[in-house]
């Protein structure tokens, strides 16, 4: 879904006569590795970030700033700043509450049949069936409640997020300025961990539905701005030229040409932030968000089984929602659309139909008492679909659990292995290197790579995070960071190439990279921790897994694109398929392929505080730590050097082609 | 932007339609929610993430639906200033177990303000300590005390801890010094962090099913301390002037204190007359109780309302003096 710059390629001749970018370079990062391994081994341990170029007061400063917050916030006449926010929440809570309340008052059974009617008369037939299986699930597993609570919350969100994206990818899309301007905005958004944010978050708008409806919007707009950027930068030039040669004002260049020739991709952004957004479900729970999030919380608690099916009803809302989209803007396609006066009233007949369905649904449903009565119990059996299902979840954790089963005599020395032999090496060279070691080395791996603005860039980023105090934090939270990435980039850029080749892969992968977007991920990590009992392992697998679906797409995306008529000329002058793939399209998508890399990072990054809450310590620890221990200095500075992490390691990556930054998730 | 002929006049139904449901549904609620408010009202109530939390919450929800006729909501929002804020702002009454979070800068600001004000003890009486299985100490009795732990530490030993012995911290939003304790204990361990409580768990517990040595951050009233048989370590006693939060500077060589788990209020409710706000005054029980509720919910994965309905009928003397 994700992709790059569906700009129009040149077309290049098959054979690449320049050379490969990477030669030269990389063996140059190759020796600048090395000697900062010969560094390593001769101070290691012996310069460790000096505490006098440490802002010690920062972190009191910044606690300050809260308890400040705190108390203006309280007093009995607030100013006009928290008036407004104020009437902002209320509005958002009631209507959220409101929403959630009329879902509930429909009962599952006139939800159902709404939802239904209302998918089948804008989305077609295939999306109505998959939408009566998400409703069917949600009530059959006894999360109606639940489920109605996250449908009501992330509708909202979505809306707000799409409401406030489109036009500001518009605005991107149409002015390099602007979107100079609102790049580094995004990354922030997407790489500052929510745990830091949340206590600001609910300081202004309180505890409740418009709390996580904020901090959902945080983390889901920027995708609805990069794509939407990107689709309109994606209008080929020559059309617009046309355009305004024929007399277009900029209002109408953007009405009947811009827009609608972005159509697809905008919808790309619809359904990139719907799957964001149900990814901050279990963050939104924790602030009064309730739903589903609460269950997989205190699930994993109490009632791991819970939290896991808990995390699967997520990824159904999260899927349905996606084709449903997808599929209603396929409908609602002007190309496609054709109406003359019998299907106009034939489709009058259905929408009528639809109503009284839903009302007779209702009525009947309220007469039978469905609002109390759920399916699983109606049935009187003994055994509920819910407690079939628990039970049955039951036993795979029991056996994950079990320190004598097969799987864990394979998993745990392996894991031990990959931990004493990769992992703990690298975070040793990291950490115990000198400071100043570590500092030039990157900066001259960015000068090699991506050129001298950004190894500017990368040396500022270093140098704040040994500012505030959390160096070697850091460099334990980068070698974990680095070797994520490593992973997912492998797998990513693997799995891609043969989803572009393959177009049944690529179907197959879909539903896989949407679970893995949207699940929890402590519910997978949590039975993981069991097989493989070494910190920082389950935290590297996070990241590794959430970030390959985006390499993985844009370099399917990438492979894709690479134009037909240099394909074909590679064929004509008889190479194989293996070769043209090696020789012609992987050179060509090599933006793609390290735009994809670079993703990575920015994902991995954006899942370091789970990290912390499965054992990997560094910088995801201390995030996690501030938000409930009050601790919000130490909370906002790690956040930050995450930040500077990100920004240092994208500029490390970027490369020097100019269309890295167009990018999206 | 596919605004096109024919949608305009597809509209009207679909719009008249949802306008119908949404009047039908105005006026439903309208009636259903204006009735209920007899004696009670709707009491909030907080639920933590912790098992011995979510008993609490149930058992109070049950007495008071069934006893009081309250309507209670349930909300699940994360301890510390989040809850602190949300019952300044009305949208929580009640939380039935604190530890100690009124007494950090940014609970004290609401302490102050009397937004949150503390009702006494749940009954409760916290502990955090260094715990090790029991089955240890029969090949090292020593290990009763952390004297016994020094020299010994190795036996800890653990792939993440090189040549020291393995400490298993605890949940990051807990209360803990473990790091200043080993440092200036001088024992020769290492502090591992194993992240949230359930991933800890996952760590100590497939240690403890091979009866293999481990030493680890945990503390009671836990519902899993009925499943393993677990000795905490004698830390040095408590004295004057030491110090319990590592971010602090100071002495921190002594045990950690014993936590009066505080219910704790809204300023709203407190002054509000509700008769929900008595029984919340007087609800109090034991760690066995809270155990035997919560190893219902969590151990034995009953619902938390069935939990809590036949731990109620089984106790109807302790409930009803929280009604006198």
């Amino acid at each position: 879904m994700a992709s790059v710059a569906a700009a129009e390629r040149v077309v290049v001749a098959p054979v690449v006569t320049h050379r490969p970018w990477w030669r030269g370079k990389l063996v140059q990062v190759a020796s600048i590795v090395a000697l900062m391994y010969v560094a390593y081994r001769i101070w290691a341990l012996e310069y460790p970030w000096p505490n006098d170029l440490v802002w010690n007061t920062l972190s009191l400063h910044l606690d300050d700033f809260q308890i400040w917050l705190l108390t203006e916030r309280g007093k009995e006449d607030q100013g006009l700043v928290f008036t407004v926010f104020e009437g902002f929440s209320t509005s958002i809570d009631r209507l959220v509450d409101w929403f959630t309340r009329l879902l509930l008052w429909m009962t599952w059974a006139g939800t159902t049949v709404a939802g239904v009617a209302l998918v089948l008369r804008f989305g077609g037939l295939r999306v109505a069936l998959l939408t009566l299986f998400a409703f069917a699930s949600f009530a059959l597993v006894g999360l109606w409640e639940e489920s109605m609570q996250t449908l009501a919350l992330m509708l909202l969100a979505v809306s707000l997020s799409l409401l406030v994206g489109i036009p500001l990818g518009i605005a991107a899309g149409r002015s390099q300025r602007v979107s100079r301007a609102i790049t580094p905005v995004l990354d922030a958004m997407q790489i500052v961990p929510a745990f830091a944010y949340l206590l600001p978050v609910v300081i202004l708008f309180s505890i409740g539905p418009a709390a996580a409806v904020v901090s959902t919007m945080i983390y889901a707009i920027p995708p609805a701005i990069r794509i939407t950027a990107l689709g309109i930068r994606g209008v080929p030039v020559n059309t617009v030229e046309a355009a305004t040669s024929l007399g277009s004002t900029r209002g109408q260049l953007l009405r009947k040409v811009q827009l609608p020739l972005a159509r697809r991709m905008i919808l790309l952004g619809v359904n990139q932030t719907i799957l964001f957004a149900l990814s901050m479900v279990v963050i939104a729970g924790l602030i009064g968000g309730g739903g589903l999030g609460a269950v997989v919380t205190s699930g994993l608690y109490s009632n791991p089984a819970l939290a896991i099916l808990a995390g699967l009803v997520i990824v159904v809302m999260a899927m349905t929602l996606d084709r449903v989209t997808e599929a209603m803007a396929d409908r609602t396609d002007p190309a496609k659309q054709h109406l003359d006066d019998s299907r106009r009233r034939r489709i009058r007949l259905q929408a009528a139909a639809a109503g009284t369905a839903v009302v007779v649904a209702i009525v009947l449903a309220k007469i039978f008492g469905a609002a109390s009565v759920y399916p699983d119990e109606a049935r009187g059996r003994t055994v509920t679909i819910e407690e079939w299902l628990l039970a049955k979840f039951q036993v795979v954790l029991d056996y994950i659990q079990d320190p004598f089963s097969f799987a864990f005599s394979i998993t745990q020395p392996t894991g031990t292995f990959v931990f004493q032999q990769l992992l703990q090496p690298l975070q040793e060279f990291l950490v115990e290197m000198p400071w100043f070691v570590t500092v030039a080395g990157l900066t001259a791996i960015a000068f090699v790579i991506s050129g001298l603005r950004p190894a500017l860039t990368a040396l500022l980023m270093l140098a704040l995070i040994g500012f505030t105090g959390v160096w070697a934090l850091a460099m334990d939270t980068l070698s974990q960071v680095l070797v994520a990435t490593a992973i997912a980039a492998v797998i990513g850029v693997t799995l891609g190439v043969l989803a572009a080749e393959s177009g049944a892969f690529s179907k197959a992968m879909r539903p896989v990279n949407d679970l893995l977007q949207t699940l929890p991920q402590l519910v997978y990590l949590i039975p993981f921790i069991y097989l493989v009992q070494v910190s920082v392992v389950p935290g590297i697998v996070a990241g590794a897994l959430y970030a390959f679906p985006v390499t993985l797409r844009l370099v399917e995306r990438g492979v894709r694109d690479v134009s037909p008529s240099s394909v074909e000329a590679a064929s004509a002058f008889g190479a194989s398929r293996l070769q043209t793939l090696v020789k012609v399209k992987l050179p060509l998508a090599g933006d793609a392929v390290m735009l994809g890399v670079n993703q990575a990072i920015v994902m991995v990054l954006a899942v370091v505080v789970i990290g912390g809450l499965v054992g990997s310590g560094g910088l995801g620890y201390e995030v996690a730590q501030g938000l409930v221990r009050g601790q919000f200095g130490q909370g906002v500075i790690a956040s930050l050097a995450i930040l500077a992490l990100g920004i240092a390691l994208d500029r490390v990556t970027q490369g020097t082609r100019s269309a890295r930054r167009e990018v999206l998730t | 932007m596919s605004d096109r002929g024919g949608r305009r006049f597809r509209r009207p139904i679909g719009l008249v339609a949802v306008a119908a449901l949404t009047a039908l549904a105005l006026l439903t609620t309208g009636s259903a929610f204006g009735g209920g408010a007899q004696s009670c009202g709707t009491v909030v109530i907080n639920e933590q993430s912790w098992a011995g939390s979510t008993a609490n919450t149930y058992v109070a929800k049950y007495v008071l639906e069934k006893r009081l006729n309250c309507k209670v909501k349930l909300t699940q929002v994360t301890e510390g200033p989040p809850y602190f804020q949300a019952m300044r702002d009305g949208k929580v009454d009640a939380a039935l177990e604190d530890w100690d979070n009124t007494l950090t800068t940014a609970g004290q600001t609401y302490i102050k303000d009397k937004s949150v004000r503390v009702v006494g003890s749940n009954g409760i009486t916290g502990v955090i300590g260094w715990y090790i299985p029991r089955y240890l100490l029969k090949q090292y009795p020593q290990f009763k005390t952390w004297r016994g732990l020094k020299g010994k530490e190795t036996v800890f030993k653990s792939p993440e801890s090189g040549s020291q012995g393995m400490f298993l911290g605890g949940d990051p939003s807990y209360v803990q010094k473990d790091r200043a304790l080993i440092k200036e204990l001088g024992l020769n361990l290492k502090h591992v962090v194993a992240g949230a409580e359930p991933a800890q768990v996952a760590r100590w517990s497939q240690l403890y099913k091979q009866k293999k040595p481990v030493l680890f951050y945990w503390y009671d009233p836990q519902y899993l301390n009925a499943q393993y048989d677990l000795v905490r370590v004698q830390l040095p006693k408590r004295f004057a002037g030491c110090v319990d939060d590592e971010k602090l500077s100071g002495k921190h060589a002594c045990e950690y204190p014993s936590y009066g788990l505080d219910k704790l209020v809204s300023g709203k409710f407190a002054t509000s007359g509700s008769p929900a706000l008595k029984f919340v005054k007087k609800f109090k029980w034991t760690s066995a109780d809270q155990n035997v509720v919560a190893n219902l919910i969590a151990g034995k994965k009953l619902k938390p309302e069935k939990a809590a309905e036949q731990w109620v009928k089984a106790n109807a003397a302790k409930v009803n003096a929280w009604l006198k």
